[in-house]
């Protein structure tokens, strides 16, 4: 089975890990038809509270509906993201 | 009637039973601490791991031999659990069902527990960044919701009374939206989604996966070939893909293991040319859900 891969480089996007706050973003998001990505709070940030409310990541969560169209490498103003097999 | 109506229905459909909607289930269920746990970190419902597995790259663990079926069922289990120890932060316990207008404008005029509120619809804020007001959620979850600043809205009433649902509920009907009725969890009733292909996470697992998140509606629509002009205008209705223009017969068909049943065919048509029919009448569509 060929399976699809999205990588999000996290030191570009995701403000717990030196990237950018995706919620100032969400390119990825709007362009991507299927709908792949998911724009949600970071885990464990800090340990006592998982639930930080500050921290935010992108997830390709979807992988398997990706249709290869590319439209997420080339909105993504921070040049996050690559797709392939 | 399904499964669901059999048990929580009291004779009738699960979603028409005003025990479902009331103070006193959601006190014996503990909601309010429940529903503050699974609606805090909503947006990592998809992430979190599950036994080990989470829904990253589902599509392809359910096709792995075995394991995949294994997979489904666990999942199916959690949908539907009504276990003791269901888990709030996997949402377990959480689906819904299609509803035509109709209905979901009842629930909003007679049945759902005050306060009404409306807020963003996370599958949308979630994953398409898009913020659209348009769930109603009501009983102890709108005190629950009213809580949370990412998902209320600006600008906009957030508390509303019942007319004012449910013409909110009718304004999302006429922009195309499906409208869907949710355990939260079940038997307990808190929820009136509108909702839309692919952003919709209960429509995606189901449409997507065949996951139950969701089931069809207790209609199908049916076109009546004398009525129909092929103006074509409920093709662009349907977001199950059940309706198609016959050049040949200058109408439409709709086919009815397709249709989930929304009605928004129905209410689109110029011509009156759609009905619902209950499904289960139809001795090929009954108990399919
Ligand atoms: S390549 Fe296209 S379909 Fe795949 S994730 Fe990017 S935008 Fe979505
Ligand atoms: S488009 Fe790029 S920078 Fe913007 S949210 Fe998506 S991954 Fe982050
Ligand atoms: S279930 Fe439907 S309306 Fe509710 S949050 Fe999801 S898409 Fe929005
Ligand atoms: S909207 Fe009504 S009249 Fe027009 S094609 Fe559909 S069923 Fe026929
Ligand atoms: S055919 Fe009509 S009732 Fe059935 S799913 Fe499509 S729009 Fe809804």
């Amino acid at each position: 089975m060929v399976k699809t891969k999205i990588v999000i480089d996290y030191s570009k996007c995701g403000n717990a890990t030196g990237g950018i706050d995706p919620r100032q973003c969400g390119k990825c998001l709007q362009v991507c038809d299927p709908a792949v990505f998911i724009r949600h709070m970071a885990f464990n940030v800090k340990e006592d509270n998982p639930y930080d409310p500050q921290y935010w990541q992108i997830t390709p969560v979807w992988l398997s509906l990706c249709t290869h169209c590319g439209k997420c490498v080339k909105a993504c103003p921070q040049k996050a993201i690559t797709v392939s097999f | 009637m399904c499964n669901w109506c059999m048990k929580h229905g009291a004779g009738g459909k699960w979603y028409l039973n005003a025990r479902n909607y009331s103070y006193e289930l959601a006190e014996a269920m503990n909601l309010q601490a429940y529903l503050e746990e699974q609606w805090k970190n909503f947006e990592q419902v998809y992430i979190r791991k599950i036994m080990g597995v989470s829904s990253i790259g589902l599509g392809y663990k359910l096709r792995m031999p075995i394991i995949g079926r294994v997979i489904r069922r666990a999942v199916e289990g959690m949908i539907h659990s009504e276990s003791k120890n269901r888990n709030p932060v996997r949402a377990d316990g959480h689906f819904g069902q299609v509803i035509p207008i109709e209905e979901a404008k009842l629930i909003m005029l007679n049945l759902a527990a005050e306060p009404i509120i409306q807020n963003y619809c996370m599958c949308r804020l979630m994953q398409k960044g898009i913020k659209d007001v348009c769930c109603i959620n009501f009983g102890v979850l709108s005190t629950v919701i009213e809580k949370l600043p990412r998902f209320i809205p600006e600008n906009t009433k957030v508390r509303l009374s019942r007319d004012e649902a449910a013409a909110a509920l009718e304004e999302q009907n006429r922009k195309g939206r499906v409208a869907t009725v949710w355990f939260q969890p079940v038997p307990y009733i808190c929820a009136i989604c509108s909702c839309e292909t692919p952003q919709c996470g209960g429509l995606r697992l189901r449409m997507d996966f065949g996951l139950h998140t969701v089931y069809k509606a207790e209609y199908y629509a049916e076109v009546n070939p004398d009525l129909c002009q092929g103006c074509k205008t409920c093709v662009a209705s349907c977001q199950f893909g059940a309706i198609r223009f016959s050049p040949t017969l200058k109408r439409v068909l709709i086919d009815p293991t397709k249709c989930f049943g929304c009605g928004l065919c129905r209410d689109r048509c110029p011509h009156d040319a759609i009905r619902l029919l209950p499904r289960d009448e139809n001795p090929l569509l009954r108990g399919k859900y």
